[in-house]
């Protein structure tokens, strides 16, 4: 009975091994070098003297950490709700398998399987003030006197770069939606109907609710995605104008590998850790109690 | 007969023999390059490899991964023999102890004393030196000669001054509102320590510390030509383009000839040639504030030897080898890119286009910051000395700009 259960417990850890043994190569000890990394004053060019928390104690007073992290917070929060609100609206429009609804849902995936690096090109181009589309559409459908220079006020590089990512991405939600959408059981739907209920009904007491657990998933895929933000500013922006675009990340890459600091880079790397950490742990367990009520 | 024939065979073995050795003994060198020296690289490498047993794989790495791949291959022990890298980061790599010390081999070759002085500073730290001038770039001031004829100027007398570029490019602004007197890229921060620095430095100003202590955007040549083109912004002789460009258009818009006076590198010389054909344009020195006054930022690459290298002796022959008269003529002026002896300026290959000659003078004048941290003082976008200019020129507040570009240099270098 015993050597039964001690030999479960084992194939039980033999079945996990691998899983461990991945994730303790690639994620906890790389963690833990990093971890070690930010209490030293390490630079690209060498060294790496022990200075204890030195490094934290800079990024408390280190105004471009905490700008660059309230932009990110910032495109976060207006980001997020929009590939949420327009993929869904999407997912409801194009969720039936006609053939004409599954050319336009392919159509609205097509940006999502190009490069982030690739795509933030093309819109840099399609943005700019001498040769780009969009101004030339904008004036000429009268909507601009003449070309505006998008990137030369950080409110309107901000909303640049928020078209240029929801065009690239809001397929991915769309796509996740539709999934969620087509498994409701159409006998619910049905009664509905005979209930009475309109489209709109269905789609916010029916729909909406029993997608819910996608809806969170995609939400936080979503807001992480956004507080990791760094090719999009980093091609379209440069961080400018003024470094008034800079991400949390872009932030750690200028101080990590422009100037060299990789000590005081893995320490921010931590701290922009843990922001996320809690705000993901936060997010999943309102959505546990949510589930629970 | 008998004996002829043993003979013969003998002769023959030898010779078989000594063909044998060199391929037996031959060795291949590596070499890295950063992407925009890779095509002067490879002019002086296929020349190399064509004359030369030994060869050398030439292996070409991101610009902006450079200092990441050296700096974790020399931690590693994974270096390559040879290495061609902007000549900005030349102090931080000498400091580090990255390279090998070439003085002996360099102050016996009678060719480095011809190299320009800015490659000889940079490449020099605690009086030992530890690179050599490799594919050279030099920034120059380019017009456009059919825009200053069709203004009414003289096509052949270029402004020699700060003030004489923003009146020229009034009277050309004036031709009409698509066409524009003056071009730089607002947000690049390497493009203008490139054109414009010059400027300053050619009124006299020292830009950047090489420590906490050392004096920072001194004298008034750094405040009056911040001060012009702030004045050449508000009048709108700047396309309003030029805010937000990081570089990318920083050669497009003098090709689209609807730029009249513009910075730039001499190696936009061979790309208007080649883009442009029709286009008529002049070259000369980057002036500063008063009459003569000249100067230029001298970039391009540096090829040093990384500690560590497999095949150091035979690297330093290369390095020796590429100063050498065949090698600046043969592979690099041939291919119409400047040699890093200016005394070679005057030669066969540029003797047709007396702008090359003037863009390869222009080392000779030229200098080149020698400090730590550059990339972090200028070359970031974040960078002190960009958000000067922006704040200087766009905003309007040239003095509170430069005061905080100073202090904020200073803590930079005190590092």
């Amino acid at each position: 009975m015993s050597t039964s259960r001690s030999f479960d417990q084992w194939r039980g850890w033999l079945y996990v091994a691998p899983t461990l043994l991945f994730v303790g190569v690639f994620v906890v000890i790389p963690f833990g070098q990093l971890i070690v990394m930010s209490m030293t004053d390490r630079s690209l060019l060498g060294g790496g003297k022990f200075i204890g928390f030195s490094n934290y104690v800079r990024i408390w007073n280190d105004s471009g950490f905490w700008g660059a992290l309230l932009f990110t917070v910032k495109y976060t929060i207006v980001l997020t709700p929009i590939l949420m609100i327009l993929g869904f609206a999407l997912a409801l429009l194009t969720a039936d398998n006609t053939p004409l609804k599954r050319l336009t849902r392919t159509i609205i995936f097509l940006p999502v399987v190009i490069g982030l690096s690739s795509s933030s090109l093309l819109w840099f181009w399609l943005f700019d003030e001498q040769v780009g589309l969009l101004n030339k559409l904008l004036v000429d459908l009268r909507v601009i006197a003449q070309p505006m220079v998008w990137f030369a006020s950080a409110d309107l590089a901000f909303w640049a770069v928020v078209i240029s990512i929801t065009w690239k991405v809001v397929g991915f939600g769309m796509v996740l939606f539709i999934a969620a959408i087509q498994s409701i059981d159409r006998e619910i739907l049905e009664a509905a109907v005979i209930d009475g209920a309109g489209y709109w009904k269905r789609a916010f007491l029916i729909i909406v609710p029993l997608s819910r657990r996608i809806i969170l998933l995609a939400t936080l895929v979503s807001a992480i995605g956004s507080m990791l933000a760094f090719d999009q500013f980093y091609i379209m922006t440069s961080g400018g104008p003024r470094g008034q675009t800079f991400t949390a990340v872009y932030w750690i890459y200028q101080n990590s590998f422009v100037s060299f600091r990789l000590g005081y880079g893995a320490a921010l790397s931590i701290v922009l850790t843990l922001i996320i950490f809690v705000f993901s742990t936060l997010q999943i367990g309102l959505t546990a109690r949510s589930e629970a009520q | 007969m008998s004996m002829r024939r043993t003979c013969g065979g003998l002769a023959a073995m030898l010779v078989a023999s000594s063909a044998f050795a060199d391929l037996a003994f031959a060795d291949t060198m590596t070499m890295w390059v950063r992407v925009s020296g890779t095509n002067a690289a490879a002019h002086l490498v296929d020349l190399w490899n064509a004359t030369h047993g030994d060869k050398i794989e030439l292996t070409t790495i991101p610009d902006n991964q450079m200092v990441t791949k050296l700096a974790t291959g020399v931690q590693a022990g994974e270096v390559p023999d040879l290495v061609s890298f902007d000549l900005i980061y030349m102090p931080d790599f000498m400091k580090a102890g990255f390279l090998t010390d070439l003085t002996a081999d360099l102050k016996a070759n009678p060719n480095f004393n011809s190299v320009a002085q800015a490659y000889k500073d940079i490449a020099t730290y605690e009086g030992k030196i530890y690179g050599a001038g490799f594919t050279p770039d030099v920034s120059i001031l380019i017009w456009n000669k059919d825009l200053f004829k069709k203004a009414g100027l003289d096509p052949d007398k270029p402004p020699s001054t700060i003030g004489e570029i923003q009146e020229d490019a009034k009277k050309i602004h004036a031709l009409g509102p698509d066409t524009y007197g003056f071009y730089f890229s607002g947000s690049c921060p390497g493009c203008n320590i490139f054109t414009t620095s010059p400027m300053m430095v050619a009124a006299g100003s020292k830009i950047l510390p090489a420590n906490g202590d050392d004096p920072t955007l001194t004298g008034d040549g750094v405040k009056q030509v911040l001060e012009t083109f702030k004045a050449m912004w508000d009048e709108g002789l700047v396309p309003k383009s030029a805010q937000t460009d990081n570089g990318a258009n920083f050669t497009a818009m003098f090709k689209s000839g609807k730029i009249g006076i513009q910075g730039c590198g001499g190696f936009l010389i061979s790309d208007l040639k080649h883009d442009v054909p029709d286009m008529n344009f002049g070259v000369t020195f980057l002036p500063g504030v008063k009459e003569g006054q000249v100067s230029a930022f001298v970039g391009g690459d540096v090829v040093a030897i990384p500690a560590g290298s497999k095949h150091a002796a035979l690297a330093k022959a290369f390095v020796a080898w590429e100063l050498t008269d065949e090698a600046q003529l043969e592979g690099l002026a041939k291919n119409n890119i400047l040699p890093s002896r200016p005394a070679l300026a005057d030669n066969k290959y540029f003797a047709a286009d007396p702008r090359i000659v003037t863009t390869a003078k222009a080392l000779g004048i030229g200098y080149v910051p020698w400090v730590y941290h550059f990339a972090d003082m200028v070359n970031s976008d974040s960078s002190p000395w960009i958000n000067m200019l922006q704040r200087a020129i766009f905003d309007g507040d040239v003095d509170g700009a430069i005061k905080e570009a100073r202090e904020k240099m200073k803590a930079i270098a005190a590092e």
